[in-house]
């Protein structure tokens, strides 16, 4: 589909205990694109998202067959690092998540651990908190509490929180879900901004943002993946039945 | 007799059983109280908190309890030094680290701990650390400072270890997932996250098992020794107050200065336990987070 891939996944499936959760999925996702996953609740997206940054290895009683491959090494490999890979692939939640620390202490926490100076620190958490576009709004109060912030707000500190880290490929796992109109129209604006320089892969159940704000499109459901095209391919002429009945609201 | 009459009845009948308990504790305190206070007509608030000899049978008896208090005080600090750790860790290992079947094993064992009649530990003390102390560190008497502190920290370690835990629990698992996303390690979860997260429960914790320990009384009988006299090592012996109360009170004639010192012992006691209930509620609700956070 695209010549530049950052992504790749090989006949990957995924279990819970015995059940298994996702079925033989191979797709790739491209550099410095925006790739939304849609579908009904429970089909697998936001498990597939947290397959890529290893967050599922924190379930007890997961097993994954099949490779990831990023920047072509596997990363499900025995020798490789979770802690690394999750260094590299960051993340965003459904609900936002500070830390109840001072809004510079969530953006400082992740830097911190990868042993940035003190002295480069200021720097970071100014220029992180520029490209989240939430400057503005706390730059007099980076000594107060995130826990103050508005929703919204709370969720552009988690994205550069999770910016600061200098991550090659942002996961967001339906970030505005949890927001009001106006917050969510903030986020879809900053996500435009960011494509430019960082892969980002939603998960999202609002048919509308994904056609907004994404390049391409996969439909997944009951743990398969359905149909992945250019996302205005999908809007417009799908291939599939079922996707055009999910899309157009006839089900799901 | 209608529904809302009905109604009405058991509303009542219930507040008066909650009533008991509030009626009985006010009874205790005033009886404390009218026996503790007539002390002061013979010994000043002064020279009986910070008078520094307990001679209450002596003629004429002196009546300074600053030496018990001491007792009391360096044995529950000493005992919180030992229990905090170990209750903390145990808590942090329990919630955060332990595999599924080691924890409930850990659990009930510590549960087991807390079920123990403090007669029993106080036993422990006296007929096996006491003569090890002894022979150890070449002491005249194993029961001491260090003896009453350790069991006491026996004491005190199953309820700072399940208040902690819960704390533990009560963080949400949305900050874990957050710091676990930015790449830290589980260590680093738990030492930068997870436990400031928590930091207000476990110092209830402490506060609690502070508690436990001060007006903790056959312990101390047990085995910290008796000697009303203010300790110079760790090794000394002790008398804090509940073991001077429980040693003294049956000998102690009806009304006596006797009898009304010890009874002022126990509203001195009955003021710090508060103290550290009161800290313990004070602590909980001043660190308590705003916001998502809320423990």
């Amino acid at each position: 589909m695209e010549t530049n891939t950052i992504i790749k996944l090989k006949d990957v499936n995924f279990y819970y205990g015995q059940s298994r959760a996702l079925t033989d999925i191979s797709m790739t996702f491209g550099k410095n694109k925006v790739t939304a996953l849609i579908g009904p609740s429970g089909c697998g997206k936001s498990t597939l998202l947290r397959l890529l940054n290893r967050m599922n290895d924190l379930i007890d009683g997961t097993r994954v067959e099949g490779e990831i491959l990023f920047e072509d090494k596997n990363i499900y490999a025995p020798d490789i690092d979770p802690v690394e890979i999750r260094r590299k692939i960051g993340m965003v939640f459904q609900k936002p998540n500070p830390f109840p620390k001072t809004i510079y202490n969530n953006i400082a926490y992740g830097p911190k651990l990868t042993g940035v100076k003190a002295g480069d620190l200021d720097a970071l958490v100014e220029q992180s908190l520029k490209q989240s576009v939430l400057w503005d709004e706390v730059k007099d109060i980076l000594n107060k509490s995130a826990m103050n912030l508005s929703g919204g707000q709370q969720q552009r500190l988690c994205i550069a929180r999770a910016l600061a880290m200098k991550p090659d490929i942002l996961l967001m796992d339906e970030p505005t879900s949890a927001l009001d109109p106006i917050s969510t129209a903030k986020i879809e604006e900053l996500i435009e901004e960011l494509k430019k320089h960082y892969t980002i892969i939603i998960v999202t159940h609002n048919m509308q943002q994904a056609a907004r704000i994404s390049d391409e499109t996969a439909f997944f459901y009951i743990g398969n993946l359905v149909e992945y095209n250019k996302t205005e391919k999908i809007f417009t002429k799908p291939d599939v039945k079922q996707t055009e009945d999910y899309i157009t609201g006839r089900f799901g | 007799m209608n529904r809302q009459t009905k109604e009405i009845i058991i509303k009542y009948i219930f507040f008066l059983f909650a009533l008991v308990s509030v009626i009985v504790l006010g009874l205790i305190v005033f009886s404390l109280f009218r026996e503790g206070l007539p002390i002061f007509g013979k010994v000043s608030v002064k020279d009986f908190i910070f008078g520094m000899e307990w001679y209450p049978t002596y003629d004429p008896p002196s009546f300074g309890i600053f030496p018990l208090i001491v007792g009391s005080l360096i044995v529950t600090l000493l005992a919180t030094v030992i229990a905090v750790p170990l209750g903390v860790m145990a808590a942090i290992y329990i919630a955060e680290i332990a595999p599924q079947a080691i924890k409930e094993i850990l659990k009930s064992v510590i549960e087991l701990l807390a079920g123990l009649p403090s007669v029993v530990l106080g036993f422990f003390g006296m007929v096996i650390v006491a003569p090890w102390l002894q022979d150890t560190f070449d002491l005249p008497t194993g029961l001491n400072i260090v003896n009453a502190s350790v069991i006491l920290a026996l004491m005190a370690i199953p309820t700072i270890s399940s208040i902690s835990e819960d704390a533990l629990y009560a963080v949400p698992r949305e900050y874990k997932e957050a710091s676990y996303a930015l790449g830290a390690t589980k260590f680093e979860t738990i030492v930068q996250v997870i436990l400031p997260a928590a930091m207000s429960g476990i110092s209830t914790a402490v506060m609690l098992g502070m508690a436990r320990a001060i007006g903790e009384t056959m312990v101390v009988l047990m085995v910290a020794g008796g000697a009303a006299a203010i300790p110079e090592s760790l090794f000394d012996s002790v008398r804090p107050m509940p073991a001077s109360i429980a040693a003294e009170m049956g000998e102690a004639p009806f009304r006596s200065g006797h009898y009304q010192a010890l009874f002022a012992i126990g509203i001195v006691l009955f003021f710090l336990t508060l103290f550290f209930n009161l800290f313990a509620d004070y602590v909980s609700h001043k660190f308590r987070q705003i916001g998502s956070g809320t423990l």
